[in-house]
């Protein structure tokens, strides 16, 4: 069940006043445009022990995704696939708001949003992971602690899978007398694409990209939206207010824009083209 | 626990290199959590590890809160990715030990009774470990503490000893860990010459056990120069030699 | 010049031996005084204690802070003070002593999301924070940038006697509100003063402890280097001036400006 509930954090009206004058003049409190990111630094390999890993700090928003890659049933359904789960923690670290337990429901939709975004765009090529078809498949753990909280964890976290998945090393698997053995040889996780998160929230009139917490706290409504180079893959609106139609198609325009800068960057740094 | 293998060389040389009596290398940086009151980042050999302290702030809900003194709330918890073999996000038998291990080394040095009806929450979140995690965590979580402002009577430093080859060594990895005979993390407060936190895992001789104990300690002293160093380095910066001139 | 020494130090570092008497952030234990906190170690005539560089801010009576309104009940808004505890504003306090639920309006008086400035009427071991806004000057703050700062570096951000806000509003033309709390308010003629003086500041936060923090601040203001013996006027109630007995860390600043002028 999932009820209505008060934002943690109250905005000061003299900050609200600021923040309304600024967007008047098409700037924010911390001086960018409307589709401006924050900066944005990625770092790989960062957990040695993990098959793959990535530190992201989008702005003060700072999450690690671990890879870690198993073997064990296929999902029903997709017997001959393997399996690919991303599951997301907010830590109590990351905010004075956070109480540590089990994910809420924003955490939850956290950890399935960029999920989707990974699955949909089929960026790990499953079919190539299937060990006995229907019986041991490659099980591959995205694991995502934010360990700083600043707005946007949807696109933090989205970049760190992205650039972990990109990184990382599979641990080759052989069967040997009906048993699975890791020969202890690696090789490159199959990628045929680079998914890329764009969000944005609605304040009043103003569609503004990568919210801080502060922003967040006043959104009227947010929306989240992955691309690949050859179109749209995923999309979640969020939150309890509406968009208009011709601000939805405008989004998706600037999601695709901003994402493919995004992509360049993760070219760049982990040397995999999508 | 009984040795199966050799984890000492005919060099003295153990898996990871170390002679017996070396300490990992052990880097502590200050405020790595913008949100946080106080934190501090570890690396202590491999070990990966974060500490962030929120306090005093208000207790929820309200009726936990104590009337004469300050409510201290500590949480050990692994990431998935940080083991050999992925751990399972929720809290396991041993992380709810560790945390409460944990608390009651630190307690004894905190001034709670400076901060009645409130709370300090520490989290201490592994990120990738390599044995003697706990050791790591309480170290950087009172740093954390130190860097929040919390009253303290002095820091904790701690480290760990253990019997590997039949040889008694200062602080042991991930393998001498699984493997070794023994092993006895310690939590130490330097200045108060008193210990908060002890426990032995194998089978020590009475010679061993305080061989370990000794060994254990010089590691924590080790340990806090480092802390030591990391905490007047973020508030100081260069210039950690204040002049001390009567004026 | 009375005699103090001064030292950088860490939680449980011992300051001095001998019988000195403890006077803040510090514990005797044996003969000896230790620091409980970061920070700077002062051993004078009257005793030892620690200027704190970090720490939540924890109210005291009197205090003047800046605080948001966070929610009400039908006695008394409850108001954040970025401390430890909620503070409460009794309704009693703004309405009088006749004051009826059903006839005055707590939200239409202080709304959620408010910024007040009031002072602290009643605090101790056993309560939250009680608040009064019946002073000249107190109530609701209609304008103005809002930032937050440690509580430790509010002492050197009002300087001796003022003197650093002073210089920062008059080279900005703006108006600080610094509450006790850590919390200010700027407002100012125009946009630019009002960032300079943030910036400024948040300068003094980050280096509160460092000598010839002053200059470096002129400098940022672009004020011309003046004599040294122009005295300022004394800071008035409302900015929340430091209490005389305390020793701030902008004494020591001073003291060593002076040590180089020799």
């Amino acid at each position: 069940m999932s009820s209505s509930k008060r934002s943690p954090i109250i905005v000061e009206h003299l900050r609200k006043q600021q923040m309304w004058d600024a967007l008047s003049r098409g700037k924010r409190l911390d001086g960018r445009d409307f589709g401006e990111q924050r900066p944005l630094e990625i770092e790989i390999d960062v957990i040695k022990k993990a098959n793959g890993s990535a530190r992201v700090k989008l702005g003060d928003s700072e999450v690690i995704a671990g890879i870690k890659v198993e073997t064990g049933e296929p999902f029903e359904g997709l017997e001959n696939k393997g399996a690919l789960i991303v599951t997301a923690e907010v830590l109590p670290t990351a905010s004075p708001h956070v109480e540590p337990g089990p994910p809420d429901e924003e955490v939850v939709e956290l950890a399935r949003v960029v999920d989707r975004g990974v699955r949909e765009s089929e960026m790990v090529d499953l079919d190539q992971l299937a060990l006995v078809p229907g019986k041991i498949v490659y099980t591959i753990f995205v694991d995502c602690s934010v360990l700083n909280a600043d707005g946007n964890l949807f696109d933090a976290t989205s970049y760190a899978t992205v650039a972990a998945l990109l990184s990382a090393k599979l641990p080759i698997f052989e069967m040997q007398d009906g048993k699975v053995v890791d020969t202890g040889q690696t090789k490159d996780m199959p990628i045929t694409t680079i998914p890329v998160s764009i969000t944005a929230i609605r304040i009043g009139d103003s569609v503004l990209l990568d919210p801080t917490a502060e922003e967040e706290a006043c959104m009227d409504a947010r929306i989240t939206i992955d691309t690949t180079p050859e179109g749209f893959c995923a999309v979640q609106k969020g939150f309890a207010g509406s968009f208009t139609i011709d601000q939805l198609k405008k989004a998706g325009e600037t999601a695709r824009i901003k994402g493919e800068e995004v992509r360049a960057k993760l070219r760049e740094l982990t040397g995999k083209n999508g | 626990m009984t040795q199966t293998r050799n984890l000492i060389d005919e060099n003295g040389k153990r898996t990871d290199g170390r002679t017996i009596d070396e300490l990992r290398e052990v880097k502590i940086t200050v405020g790595t959590v913008k949100n946080a009151d106080g934190s501090a980042f570890i690396e202590f050999g491999k070990n990966k590890i974060l500490a962030a302290v929120y306090g005093p702030r208000e207790v929820h809900p309200k009726h936990m809160a104590l009337p004469d003194r300050c409510v201290l709330r500590c949480r050990y918890h692994m990431s998935p990715f940080s083991t050999d073999t992925r751990k399972n996000p929720a809290p396991s038998r041993r992380e709810v030990e560790i945390s409460k291990v944990m608390r009651e080394a630190l307690e004894p040095a905190l001034m709670l009774e400076d901060y009645p009806r409130a709370a300090i929450d520490v989290y201490v979140e592994v990120l990738q470990s390599d044995g003697g995690s706990r050791c790591a965590g309480i170290t950087a979580a009172s740093v954390a503490l130190a860097d929040a402002g919390i009253n303290m009577r002095d820091l904790v430093a701690a480290c760990a000893a253990g019997k590997v080859d039949e040889k008694i060594v200062l602080d042991i990895n991930d393998t001498e860990d699984k493997e070794g005979g023994a092993d006895m993390p310690i939590a130490y407060l330097p200045r108060l010459d008193q210990v908060t936190l002890l426990q032995l895992d194998g089978r020590l001789s009475p010679e061993q056990f305080n061989e370990c104990i000794d060994k254990a300690i010089a590691g924590c002293k080790m340990v806090y120069e480092v802390q030591k160093q990391a905490l007047m380095h973020k508030y100081f910066g260069n210039e950690t030699e204040m002049k001390e001139e009567a004026q | 010049m009375h005699d103090v020494k001064r030292r950088y130090v860490i939680p449980g570092d011992k300051i001095v031996e001998g019988n000195f008497r403890p006077l803040m952030n510090v514990i005797k234990a044996g003969n000896s005084i230790i620091a409980t906190r970061i920070g700077i170690a002062e051993t004078g005539r009257d005793g030892v204690k620690v200027i704190p560089l970090s720490g939540v801010y924890i109210p005291r009576v009197n205090d003047l802070v800046i605080g948001k309104v966070v929610d009400h009940s039908s006695l008394s808004w409850e108001v954040d003070i970025n401390s430890c505890f909620s503070a409460h504003l009794p309704a009693q306090d703004v309405f009088g002593r006749d004051f009826s639920p059903a006839r005055d309006d707590m939200g239409r008086h202080f709304a959620i999301g408010d910024m007040i400035t009031a002072r602290i009427m009643a605090f101790d071991r056993t309560r939250d924070p009680m608040l009064t806004v019946q002073d000249r000057d107190l109530g609701k703050i209609p304008r103005g940038e809002a930032l937050k700062i440690s509580a430790t570096r509010v002492p050197r951000l009002i300087g001796k006697r003022g003197s650093m806000i002073q210089m920062i509003e008059q080279a900005t033309q703006t108006r600080v509100l610094i509450g006790q709390n850590g919390v200010v308010v700027v407002t100012g003629r125009t946009p630019e003063g009002i960032k300079l003086a943030v910036r400024a500041i948040r300068m003094v936060e980050e280096e509160a402890h460092t000598a010839n923090l002053t200059q470096r601040i002129k400098v940022l203001l672009g004020i011309p280097d003046t004599p040294p013996q122009q005295q300022e006027a004394p800071r008035d109630a409302v900015s929340g001036a430091s209490k005389p007995e305390e020793s701030t860390i902008d004494e020591v600043e001073e003291e060593l400006e002076v040590e180089e002028e020799k």
